[in-house]
């Protein structure tokens, strides 16, 4: 068979034409470009269940495409938010929620108070702040399709704080035929009534993840707060992309492929200032407050002494430089409750400028360490906290501490920390890690402010008068109550040091400035309210 | 011929077995847990332990790979265990792009590099022929990330002709599909444009040295009719090994450059994978790219029949 050139040239413009068929339709069909938020966000979202996870990356998808019982405002106070109306008996045992009119879930059936208590039940088993509720509750039901109650055995002063904490993981509402598995098993349908619809034909796990606006969500009344208040979707869509490299993500910022980064290296941030269409907004003002855990349960820190000796030789102002080069997004650190509504000096007098190393020596030495190897755990893809973990190693042998560092990929680290053994069975000694700021405000439900023992979160110190103290924060009704509690708290804790800041540090993210609208709240970036020119 | 391709093809299925033995073996001992991964930094002991009781993680190993091996027998890699996403999904959704970047670039740099080293070899010790040596030099020395950060500073923010990175599939348009691929093919050829004008040049100068080549020139045949019909095709087996070879190396080895230019390929899934311990994922992605090795392999085999008749199997 001859084919002509001319027939040639047809077929190929038919080819094309065929081939570029799906765009033609998918440009009719797909939001434009102002429409279509494109952000990178810090991590990447491998866990869809808010509730089976505490990544702080699944809570932000859960923001999205779940609502909550109640939200916290901007200056962090619970206000109803999925709750019309709700009411507590006078001996304040019986608290009763009426859910508002317009609540319904992404697959069209309504939300029902029998979702609530599923939800509730599921959260409850893993939450610590879920399992305080359970303990003291003595039956969580529905009372019709709109209203549920939760009665007590005795009062509990921060139920409400409880139901709305910062702390992951939140209580987000799911269909009660996804919250009746087992919290240990995800739930994949991320079928929620939030604001936003998972677009799940676009998700490629690891590229990227679409949201849609829910145009059957109905907003409260009251002006957008923090993540309370009327959630008004302004987009039809937001996509996260993952760019794993931050220097291709800067650069497609810069060339206007993207409109949001977060986690944007200091290094850069003269760039972005430097560059007429984007702007460094801090969102997040809480922060991270970096922390140095030890295993009490071995040698040398099963020695209050050398805990102590910690506390005296880490100089902050030098950690923070390293972690966050630029002065002006970091702050130095004395309180266990950080820079929050709890903050106080309490028992502070360890700090001293630029560390103490002489004294750190002195209280080893008291300790009796006798040369016992101390291995620090380095997180190698985290710069900022392997390059901390290197310099503590290096503080301490100047000090003539026998400390090497055990280098390893996050995953590595994590799993590490759970053996309890000594290094020489593939224990550790210290891992350097980062929490969220906001968190230090709820010692009932953030497990780097427990002392259980070996019962407890990663480094296992125990003190039971603390644990006291800590068990009385529920019971308290006020803030002044609580920020006496929170000076009682902390005259323990430091005595006892089961850990030690290493500094707090914001982060601001980088934006095209079209993009406006943006509400700043810890852990997560709420998608709502944005909008772009 | 058939003898010899069913044998090979039977050798695939056992060197897949033996990479799925190994690769579970060592993932298993490797220290790492995706339960303690999933759970988050805040995850207390009991959530991990209830994680790893719900993924089977505390069955023994020997059950743990029954499980995996009969799976994979009927055709199931399993699921991922973040997001639990089949395998073959996964893996399918990745497949286009690593195969449209790794394609090309091949395309890209046979035909330059072996016109180029061709060129050398026909003008031997002349400016072009130096110029090549420079570019080799270059090409062997310089890593794909930096040429590839230099190339997205001018083509994509200073000059605004090509996006930074990403990815569109062919469905979406030809022109889309080729315009976010010209900046990583230009980037990962540059090596193997390098190695293969080299290779080329070299295997090139052997044969323009043999006798025939002299009787050929002096019954006139053309230059054309020299370097195409008698000289290259002489020279091809080595040069066809070398592709063959690279571009099996090019399909695992293309990581860099999917990370640098946003390129949600297969070589990301794997690595992603690493980091969460995603087990299904890495096991899935490695038996199928050690079949993929063989199959390379077989079909260069194969190719050296067509180049030398004198090749028989």
């Amino acid at each position: 068979m001859i084919i002509s050139r001319r027939d040639l040239i047809k077929t190929s413009l038919a080819a094309g034409t065929a081939a570029s068929m799906p765009s033609i339709i998918r440009a009719q069909t797909a939001p434009t470009a102002t429409r279509t938020v494109r952000v990178v966000k810090s991590g990447d979202l491998r866990v869809f269940d808010p509730i089976f996870t505490t990544a702080g990356i699944s809570a932000e998808h859960g923001l999205a495409i779940y609502d909550t019982l109640f939200s916290l405002d901007s200056k962090l106070t619970p206000q109803p938010q999925m709750v019309g109306k709700w009411s507590v008996s006078d001996d304040k045992k019986a608290y009763t929620f009426e859910l508002r009119d317009g609540l319904g879930w992404h697959d069209g059936t309504p939300v029902t108070a029998a979702d609530c208590v599923a939800s509730i039940r599921r959260w409850a088993e893993v939450a610590p702040g879920g399992k305080l509720i359970m303990a003291r509750a003595q039956d969580i039901s529905k009372k019709d399709d709109k209203t549920f109650t939760i009665a007590l055995k005795e009062p509990l002063g921060t139920l409400i704080d409880l139901l709305t904490g910062v702390a992951t993981p939140f209580l987000f509402i799911m269909r009660e035929k996804d919250a009746t598995r087992p919290a240990t098993e995800q739930v994949t349908a991320n079928i929620g009534s939030g604001p936003f619809r998972f677009n799940e034909a676009l998700a490629k796990p690891g590229a990227s993840f679409t949201y849609d606006r829910n145009e059957k969500y109905v907003p409260r009344s009251e002006t957008s707060d923090g993540f309370s208040g009327g959630k008004i979707v302004k987009v039809d869509r937001v996509i996260w992309e993952n760019i794993a490299n931050q220097q291709t993500a800067f650069a497609a910022l810069r060339a206007g492929e993207i409109d949001y980064q977060e986690n944007l290296s200091s290094d850069l941030y003269s760039a972005v200032e430097s560059d007429p269409n984007l702007t460094l907004q801090l969102l997040d003002k809480s922060g991270y407050v970096q922390l140095l855990l030890m295993n009490s349960l071995q040698k040398p820190f099963n020695s209050v002494k050398a805990r102590q000796a910690m506390l005296h030789l880490v100089d902050q102002e030098a950690c923070s430089r390293i972690n966050t080069p630029d002065p002006k997004y970091s702050s130095i650190v004395t309180s266990m409750f950080g820079n929050t509504l709890y903050s106080n000096d309490e028992n502070t007098g360890w700090y001293k400028k630029g560390g103490d190393p002489e004294q750190a020596k002195q209280l080893f030495k008291e300790s009796g360490y006798a040369g016992e190897k101390v291995v620090i755990l380095q997180p190698t893809n985290f710069v900022g906290l392997s390059n901390v973990a290197l310099f503590l190693a290096g503080a301490l042998r100047k000090i003539g501490i026998n400390a090497e560092v055990a280098p390893s990929d996050w995953g590595g680290v994590i799993t590490r920390r759970s053996n309890r053994g000594p290094v020489e069975t593939g224990g550790w000694s210290i891992i350097v890690t980062s929490v969220t700021g906001a968190t230090l405000a709820e010692p009932l439900t953030t497990p780097w402010l427990t002392a259980e023992g070996d019962k407890g979160f990663t480094g296992w110190a125990r003190n039971d008068e603390y644990e006291a103290l800590r068990a009385q924060w529920g019971d308290t009704a006020t803030l002044a109550e609580r920020q006496a509690l929170a000076r009682k708290m902390q005259r323990v804790w430091w005595d006892f040091a089961p850990q030690v800041v290493l500094g707090q540090g914001v982060y601001p993210i980088a934006r095209r400035k079209a993009l406006t609208g943006l509400i700043g709240m810890p852990i997560a970036l709420p998608m709502w309210n944005m909008q772009k020119a | 011929m058939t003898a010899y391709i069913l044998r090979r093809i039977l050798s695939t299925i056992a060197v897949m077995a033996m990479v799925g033995i190994f690769i579970f073996l060592l993932l298993r001992l490797s220290p790492g847990d995706p339960a303690a991964i999933m759970a988050g930094d805040a995850a207390t002991p009991q959530m991990i332990a209830g994680i790893r009781e719900q993924l089977g993680l505390n069955d023994p190993l020997p059950v743990q790979f029954l499980h995996w091996a009969v799976g994979i027998l009927g055709g199931d890699f399993g699921g991922s265990i973040f997001t639990a996403r089949p395998v073959l999904l996964l893996i399918s959704q990745r497949l286009e792009p690593t195969i449209s970047l790794s394609l090309l670039t091949m395309i890209v740099s046979v035909v330059t590099g072996v016109v180029f080293g061709m060129l050398a070899a026909w003008r031997v010790g002349g400016v072009f022929d130096r110029t090549l040596a420079a570019f080799a030099a270059l090409g062997f020395s310089v890593p794909v990330f930096v040429v590839g950060y230099f190339l997205i500073y001018w083509f994509a923010i200073s000059a605004h002709w090509l996006p930074v990175q990403g990815y569109q599939p062919i469905e979406h348009g030809l022109r889309l599909w080729l315009v976010h691929l010209i900046l990583p093919t230009a980037a990962l050829s540059f090596p193997y444009i390098a190695y293969f004008a080299r290779i080329t040049r070299a295997s090139m100068l052997e044969v323009l040295s043999e006798d025939y080549m002299r009787t050929a020139a002096a019954k006139g045949a053309s230059s054309y009719s020299m370097l195409f019909h008698h000289a290259l095709k002489n020279a091809g087996v080595p040069i066809l090994t070398v592709i063959g070879i690279s571009f099996a190396h090019l399909i695992s080895g293309v990581v860099v450059t999917e990370t640098v230019f946003n390129i949600p390929g297969v070589g990301r899934l794997v690595v992603d994978a690493i980091n969460n311990r995603d087990y299904p994922i890495i096991q899935g992605v490695l038996i199928l790219a050690s079949g993929l090795y063989v199959l390379v392999n077989l079909a260069v085999d194969l190719a050296y029949t067509l180049i030398d008749p004198r090749i028989r199997y």
